[in-house]
């Protein structure tokens, strides 16, 4: 039998397959790029700028939405904004799944490695109020993880080491910035509705 | 007014006017407001300047109105998130700010964003006026009406003085 490498596009691609149809924030860089290389869906938003700012965007979407909510982090933007884990740590009922891709690349800048070896990622998450905190590091245990993790009440934290993407996904984000935003909005208010 | 009859004149106006929920950061200017605000369940606390920024931008998206209030060190700190996330996007909310480093404001540290906040903001695109606790009501119904009607991001910016700060 073949050995799949568990690297981010799997990673991505599980998380599409398990939860089509729940708003999903992804970070800036390759994240973004490769889930809408995959499958360009209205559950998504994608950041394109504002590296380290996706959990506090998924954050509020879950926070006024009361709905699950997922983010796709990375080892990259968490460690650029870790204050961030406070937020949701200290928030209490939050309905967000936190899932980081740990490749310790700053991969979509040219794949200088992340500060993230010598940090302890789950341990920040905990520290910060996380009530849940797992890991997963092939793609079935991602699908177990996050499918446990969708019925939790509180947020979750889910440190995915994966290996670097081989290649480098094909597209940019589009352009239409605006239009990512309205997108994802009408999704989430009818998912609420 | 006083510092406490101010600071009511602009929680009444951000109440009435269904503005929350308010993501507060520290500012000793803004404390007799956050005070009042402190008191609602729709108050959040947040670490950073630019995380507040984030999380209003998320409550947006959800349909909702979002305020976030902030000193203009802050300020500093959210002109990225500003910059490659709510101005690009078009994803409005109300921006609270106070404004160290002006008049009556004399730390030198606070000086350069002092003279800085304003030609940010134009250069942003985003529309701003001085808050004046007398008027706060009509300011903050016409701020509302930006955020909600044309989806357009508003800062109101607050004098050190308008809730009686000395430094």
């Amino acid at each position: 039998m073949t050995v799949v490498p568990f690297d981010k596009s799997t990673a991505i691609a599980e998380i599409l397959a398990t939860a089509p149809g729940i708003p999903t924030v992804f970070t800036t860089g390759f994240a973004s790029r490769v889930a809408a290389s995959l499958d360009d869906r209205p559950n998504h938003f994608y950041m394109t700028g504002s590296m380290g700012l996706a959990l506090a965007l998924g954050t509020g979407v879950a926070m006024a939405s009361q709905q699950p909510t997922i983010v796709v982090d990375g080892d990259g933007s968490l460690l650029m904004n870790p204050a961030t884990l406070l937020a949701v740590g200290t928030a209490p009922d939050l309905p967000l799944v936190h899932i980081v891709l740990d490749d310790g690349l700053y991969a979509s800048t040219g794949g200088q490695p992340t500060p993230g070896r010598h940090a302890h990622l789950a341990g920040l998450a905990t520290a910060s109020g996380y009530q849940s905190v797992c890991e997963a590091n092939n793609p079935s245990a991602l699908r177990a993880r996050l499918t446990t993790a969708l019925d939790v009440p509180s947020a979750v934290f889910i440190h995915c080491p994966v290996q670097p993407d081989a290649t480098p996904p094909r597209r940019r984000v589009t352009p239409d910035l605006p239009g990512v935003a309205m997108r994802f909005s009408q999704y989430v208010r009818g998912a609420a509705a | 007014m006083s510092d406490t009859t101010a600071a009511t004149a602009v929680f009444d106006a951000l109440v009435g006017h269904d503005m929350g929920p308010y993501f507060a950061t520290p500012c000793g200017v803004l404390a007799p407001l956050l005070a009042q605000l402190q008191e609602r369940a729709d108050y959040h606390v947040v670490a950073r300047e630019d995380n507040a920024v984030g999380m209003a931008a998320g409550v947006a998206l959800t349909g909702g109105t979002a305020t976030v209030l902030m000193q203009n060190s802050g300020f500093g700190q959210s002109v990225n998130a500003l910059a490659s996330l709510v101005v690009p996007y078009r994803i409005p909310m109300l921006l609270i700010i106070s404004m160290r480093g002006t008049p009556p404001d004399p730390t030198p540290e606070n000086l350069a964003m002092g003279r800085l906040t304003e030609p940010i903001l134009d250069g942003l695109g985003i529309e701003h006026h001085y808050l004046s606790a007398g008027r706060a009501n009509d300011q903050i119904r016409d701020a509302r009406r930006t955020v909600v009607e044309k989806r357009h991001s508003h800062a109101l910016l607050v004098r050190p003085d308008e809730f009686d700060w000395e430094a």
